[in-house]
């Protein structure tokens, strides 16, 4: 089973005896498949044992977590297994300078996640009571349904496309504002708006590991700018957002 | 006092855990691999989570959090 690719150029004799040290899923011991400065962490495994359960993945994300606190790594998607370690040599090898390319990418860097909730219709209503030109045209609209179903329904929907307008409007003033105040810190930013109602915001960053403490710090000072929303911060996790790659 | 800063640390970090191991990292193709399915997996550890000053104040009070 395969666990991690990690760049072995800088204290490239430490990495035996830390995985001698490692437990892998079902107590494994693991060992690396080198090649030249990339080296794949891994552990045998019988196919009898292939079962994905709750202690498995545990470990098998321990494990990843241990090594990224030593090396700069590209974790693998879970589940992943291969007939041998001469198998994985070939693919090392046929994959090596994108594999490189990813390593340096990442090199020395956390990264962190970011989700931020709203209670979003008393957030909506607070935008509309700010937005007296809305509440105007709102009401004219309210006038004019009795009419028909046909006008409700169009009135409906306009209400509810007004409505995102403004939230959209609004999640984005949030966004442009979080990333010039995270611009110090040089991260690499990836961010999804709107991921549910209430999950307004969800957004990853990788950055370098000596910056963790003024993540933390500039989070913290960002929420009490916004008290109406609710900043979940968690990390710092190995780059798992910032990979995107299939080894062939 | 910290149950529900626990409690919601911990199913918080398995949500962001789950989706890391399941859903990222690199993917290596071919029929030399085999994936494994149905998966049903718990994540015990707690990492940093940073809650929003509101939350925290609530906590400090005594006060339970809201849910979401």
């Amino acid at each position: 089973m395969i666990y991690a690719i990690l760049s072995v150029k800088k204290n490239p004799g430490k990495l035996d005896p830390l995985l001698a040290g490692i437990k892998g899923i079902s107590g494994a011991g693991l060992y690396a498949v080198l090649v030249d400065k990339v080296a794949v962490a891994v552990c045998d495994i019988n196919k009898v044992d292939l079962v994905a359960d709750k202690s498995g993945a545990i470990e098998y994300a321990s494990v990843i977590e241990t090594l990224a606190q030593q090396y700069t790594l590209l974790p693998v998607r879970y589940g992943s297994v291969m007939e041998s370690a001469g198998t994985i040599k070939k693919l090392l090898k046929r994959n090596y300078v994108e594999i490189q390319q990813n390593l340096k990418k990442v090199e020395n860097k956390f990264e962190f996640g970011l989700k931020v909730f709203c209670d979003s219709e008393k957030l909506i209503a607070e935008l509309k009571a700010e937005s007296k030109e809305t509440n105007e045209v709102e009401q004219k609209s309210g006038s004019e349904i009795q009419n028909s179903v046909f006008r409700e329904y169009i009135n409906k929907k306009l209400k509810e496309h007004r409505r995102e307008e403004m939230m959209l409007s609004y999640v984005d003033s949030v966004i442009a504002e979080l990333t010039e105040f995270l611009t110090h810190l040089n991260t690499v930013n990836k961010i999804k708006k709107m991921a549910s109602p209430k999950n307004i915001i969800d957004a990853v960053f990788l950055l370098k590991k000596d910056k963790i403490e003024e993540m933390v710090q500039a989070i913290k000072d960002f929420q009490s700018k916004y008290p109406e929303l609710n900043f979940i911060l968690t990390g710092p996790w190995p780059p798992y957002n910032f990979v995107e790659f299939t080894i062939k | 006092m910290y149950d529900n800063v626990i409690d919601k640390s911990k199913d918080i970090t398995i949500l962001e855990l789950l989706d890391r191991v399941l859903t990222k990292g690199v993917i290596l193709s071919g029929d030399i691999v085999i994936s494994v399915a149905d998966i049903d997996l718990v994540y015990l550890g707690v990492k940093l989570m940073l809650c929003s000053v509101e939350t925290m104040e609530q906590l400090k009070m005594g006060n339970p959090v809201p849910k979401r």
